[in-house]
């Protein structure tokens, strides 16, 4: 008897709780409440009854994409309801958060995608063995050259439409710098750039920050310095990284300058264990003068401080021979599986993604330049910088790992950045012999 | 040491409050970061004077908290009821039956409580998406169940050892059969044990994060620990909301806790002891 | 009798499918890609033999994530063995209120191992959190008590170990309550110090429940996982990584499949020797009793 009644509390009990909680939370209210953590599916079903909606066709897509932010998400479920209102196709939106890549490479392994999914910088070195051609749609003939050649395989073919395109530098604190005395625009070299750090130093402030808890903030950096340091108007290095006959004992220098800021103490002391919303902070309060993060960063910076003065730098050069440049990727960017069931469903949300009005919205949302020639977005506050470096003509260059290093080292730029930071008297040689032996056994296990 | 009841328990409060202090201060920081606003930089120890709903009404909101809540005590209660049944059926001839054969069963499944489950992540989720088992309530339940049972088995197999032969060898005599026997006879004495298997295997099945993360891929099917990673493991600038989500999240299994602590702690002492 | 007894195995069948399909034969595909260097999600892999195998051997990552799992499950098994002694003896003299003492020390073992990683960084973490802020309030400097492997490691233990000696008070407090009190009023008598009641009485009749404790304690710290994910992923580095979690690192960031799939039989194999020893060590030591 006992049991039963046991049985019957815990039964009533979460039932009870289940329907407060399910009765309080009031799904509109909620949804503007709420900011990036996860997103919700609309049922389509509702939208069927509305006047002049199409009828639905019973085909659900599945879409995964991985952006961030209350406002992008808001903005891609709202395109995928109208969609769903003018074709009668329903979307299933699904945003994994931090797990995505994880969850992607799993269904991989089961060969089981998504219909659609946001390829995030690895339409070619990752999904291209899954995705479907994209040469013959409309769009294919209007993706800016800049973004082009990143999202298309060796074989010609393009893999994923890029609603936008994300041009990465180097975000700074503008009015730090001017109390720094620093002039943004005079950090042509990485010397120069090491001289303003000093500057900041001075102040008591901090010049980097870094929230490494999550490593994936300390391989960005080596995305942005390697580049300047190897491969910008160097072919022979670009030729040896693909071809695996690279000379690794040279990364000294990568890692080496890592290691001279943290030295000199121009990171912050919780490098290592901070997470990544301390650095936006800190960015905010104006104690820090550079980061590493994209320009949705900077969104988040804006974000919490409104009045705060962020903008972004090219990165500087290695010497004054060379020029400073900006590293281009892919940031919304889809494409669609190549064995899916709704293929032609799919094809025709990617086409509804890529109309005019819709991509414009979209891009506009994330406030970055578009990825094709039809549409101009609006890009906010960082407007003027898109401007200045598309005048001064700044070179854009694509992110190391994605075109030099074969997939899986991204893993050890992290590991071995953040073996650097922890102050081992040897990091930077054991960070160079890591990056030697890892790319040997990635590039065997491509072949 | 029982005599030692009747004088001065002073050193005994202090102490007892020193332990409290410990095994709280979690749960205090979390209701102290839960209610206040994320403008607030107080230090986390502080307590707001002011009561900040906000962070519930966005955890609430933002990750259909009460559809996770609903999905995970369905996948809860159905897998803990597979989990005894399956679990007594199973104890039952391991308890009996004695044979070498039957004590390599034994071994066998007991050394699936000791397999990683990443370790086979990947066959496992193949497997069920060819079944169309991916993001169904059957899905994790089933894999949920499987991974629960060896606990089960182990609970009830020592159990039944303990319950003499004598009805059952009556009853075959009468001329039931095994099941009925198993039916009629076992089943009716496993009440306490069941209670012990239902909390400890409730509680895991409860807070299962790694089959959860994988199996359950739509949003509809979120259970709650997966709702609250996400607002954790997102770069979420509303500390302050994660905290009440978590403090949702927890609430239920700490109210039952509450309300039956005389089971979970049997429970507990017989899943050791027995 | 017997053709009954063969019969009643029947019943176990459908567990037994459940087992194979859904442990064993992943288990067996796992060591399939145990021999290949397959990337964890290309349609393509390669057979390597048994270089995975030999690599373990060689790896130094790998026997850091050794010696903290081991770390994990040992010395959680210590704390929650001594303390959750301690609390059982403690308990089990009467005074009022110690159920309430009893329900706050079991509580935390309701809450989600990752939940208690998230609410935890609320105290380890460098800027605002619990732990510096008292440093602050006695005018000490800040630590960063993550960023060092060894000690975020030893962290995590205690973590571990606070969070569920619960567990082993329990397992204790019951095992103290059935020991007769004539024993401890004989020894009185005999003139026995409590230390030596402990000694001679207490210890030797609370073996069984030493024994389940500590089985249960070092399966679970051995197989610790989501509070090293919620707190460290692992790092710095590599230093903070237990097996489980290097297994997650090898798979996915670092797409070493085929050699994530050898070390996770590896820990399956030492779990499985590790409280097999145990277990049978403590099934001696009973008999003798």
């Amino acid at each position: 008897m006992k049991i039963k009644k046991v049985m019957r509390l815990i039964i009533s009990t979460t039932a009870i709780l289940g329907m407060l909680t399910g009765c309080s939370s009031n799904p509109e209210e909620g949804i503007k409440e709420g900011a990036s953590a996860t997103s919700e599916t609309k049922s389509a079903s509702a939208e069927s009854t509305k006047e002049g909606a199409a009828p639905l066709t019973g085909v659900t897509i599945e879409f995964l994409y991985n952006l961030n932010g209350e406002t992008t998400s808001d903005a891609i479920l709202k395109a995928c309801e109208d969609f769903t209102y003018e074709t009668g196709i329903e979307v299933e939106a699904i945003m994994p958060g931090s797990n995505f890549s994880d969850t992607m490479k799993t269904r991989m392994a089961a060969n089981q995608l998504p219909d659609i999914w946001t390829t995030h910088g690895w339409a070619v070195a990752r999904y291209s063995e899954y995705l479907e051609p994209l040469n013959d749609q409309e769009f294919a003939a209007s993706i800016n050259p800049e973004i082009k050649d990143l999202v298309t395989g060796e074989d010609g073919n393009i893999y994923a439409a890029p609603l936008d395109m994300d041009l990465v530098g180097i975000t700074y604190n503008g009015d730090l710098l001017t109390e720094a005395g620093v002039n943004v625009d005079e950090l042509k070299t990485w010397e120069d750039f090491d001289a303003a750090c000093k500057k900041v130093s001075d102040l008591g402030k901090t010049p980097i920050h870094i929230g490494g808890k999550d490593n994936f903030t300390i391989g960005n950096i080596f995305n942005d310095i390697a580049p300047t340091l190897y491969t910008n108007d160097n072919e022979a290095n670009q030729k040896a990284l693909l071809d695996g006959s690279f000379d690794w004992s040279q990364w000294d220098k990568a890692a080496g300058m890592l290691d001279a800021w943290n030295q000199k103490g121009y990171i912050n002391p919780d490098c290592l264990t901070a997470d990544y919303m301390t650095s936006i902070k800190a960015m905010a309060k104006g104690d820090v003068a550079f980061s590493f993060y994209g320009a949705s960063g900077i969104a988040e910076v804006y974000a919490i401080n409104a009045n705060a003065n962020i903008g972004f730098m090219p990165l500087p050069a290695k010497d004054n021979d060379s020029k400073q440049t900006l590293l281009v990727g892919e940031h919304f960017a889809a494409g669609v599986w190549k064995d899916s069931e709704h293929k032609k469903e799919a094809m025709q949300l990617l086409n509804y993604l890529m109309r005019e009005d819709v991509c414009t919205e979209l891009a506009s949302v994330c406030a970055m330049p578009s990825g094709v020639s039809y549409v101009t977005s609006d890009t906010g506050k960082l407007a003027e910088y898109y401007a200045k470096y598309s005048e001064e003509g700044i070179q854009t260059v694509p992110y190391f790992d994605r075109a030099y290093l074969p997939s899986g080292m991204w893993n050890d730029l992290c590991t071995t950045g953040a073996l650097i930071l922890s102050g081992d008297s040897e990091g930077v040689q054991k960070a160079t012999e890591q990056m030697e032996s890892s790319y040997k056994e990635k590039m065997a296990q491509a072949n | 040491m029982v005599k030692s009841s009747k004088k001065n328990n002073i050193p005994k409060y202090i102490l007892s409050i020193f332990i409290i202090t410990l095994h709280f201060m979690p749960i205090y920081i979390l209701l102290t970061v839960s209610f206040k606003s994320p403008k607030d930089l107080s230090s986390r120890w502080v307590f707001p004077g002011y009561l900040y709903l906000k962070n519930f009404q966005t955890a609430l909101g933002r990750s259909n908290f009460g559809q996770a809540l609903i999905n995970t005590a369905i996948i809860a209660v159905i897998a803990v009821v597979g989990i005894a049944f399956l679990g007594a059926i199973t104890a039952y001839p391991l308890a009996r039956n004695k044979s070498r054969f039957n004590k390599f069963i034994k071994g066998f499944i007991m050394g699936v409580m000791m397999v990683p489950p990443l370790s086979i992540l990947v066959p496992l989720y193949s497997m069920l998406a060819k079944m169309n088992g991916i993001s169904t309530y059957w899905g994790i339940i089933i894999v949920l169940i499987t991974f629960q049972l060896p606990t089960s088995i182990y609970l009830y197999s020592n159990f039944i050892s303990a319950i003499p032969v004598g009805l059952e060898e009556a009853a075959s005599i009468d001329g039931c059969g095994p099941f009925k026997t198993f039916l009629y006879i076992i089943m009716p004495q496993l009440k306490p044990v069941t209670a012990s298997v239902a909390i400890i295997t409730g509680i895991n099945c409860w807070n299962n994060y790694q089959f959860a993360l994988y199996l359950l891929q739509s949003p509809k099917m979120r259970t709650v620990t997966l709702a609250i990673s996400g607002f954790f493991s997102q770069d979420s600038s509303n500390v302050n909301g994660a905290a009440a989500a978590a403090l949702l999240g927890i609430s239920p299994v700490i109210v039952l806790f509450l309300l039956l602590q005389k089971y979970f702690i049997q429970g507990t002492i017989d899943s050791a002891l027995k | 009798m017997k053709k009954k007894n063969f019969y009643i195995n029947l019943f176990y069948i459908p567990a037994i499918i459940l087992f194979i399909v859904f442990v064993a034969y992943p288990l067996i595909y796992g060591v399939r890609i145990s021999f290949t260097n397959w990337n964890g999600y290309s349609q393509k892999m390669n057979y390597v033999g048994l270089k995975n195998y030999l690599r373990i051997f060689t790896d130094e990552n790998v026997l850091i994530a050794l010696r903290n799992t081991l770390i994990y499950g040992i010395c959680s098994t210590l704390i929650q063995n001594v303390l959750g002694l301690a609390y059982a003896i403690f308990l089990n003299s009467k005074f009022k209120g110690r159920s309430i003492v009893r329900t706050i020390i079991y509580l935390p073992v309701m809450i989600a191992p990752l939940i208690m990683g998230y609410i935890m960084y609320f105290f380890v973490q460098y800027d605002g959190g619990a732990i510096n802020d008292i440093l602050h309030a006695l005018h000490k400097a800040p630590v960063d008590l993550m960023s060092n492997g060894t000690v975020a490691v030893c962290i995590m233990t205690i973590i571990n170990s606070i969070q569920f000696v619960g567990t082993a008070m329990i397992i204790y407090l019951a095992g103290l309550q059935n020991i007769s009190v004539m024993y401890y009023e004989a020894a009185e008598i005999d003139g026995a110090s409590k230390w030596q009641q402990f000694k001679n009485i207490t210890l030797p009749l609370i073996v069984p429940a030493l024994a389940s404790s500590t089985v249960i304690n070092l399966i679970g710290g051995l197989k610790l996982f989501d509070i090293i994910m919620a707190l460290t992923s692992g790092g710095p580095g590599y230093s903070s990584h237990s097996l489980s979690t290097l297994i997650t690192n090898q798979y996915f960031s670092a797409q070493n499949a085929g050699y994530a799939s050898t070390i996770g039989l590896f820990t399956f194999a030492l779990i499985m020797i590790i409280s097999n020893l145990v277990s049978s060590y403590f099934d001696k030591k009973e008999v003798y009793m």
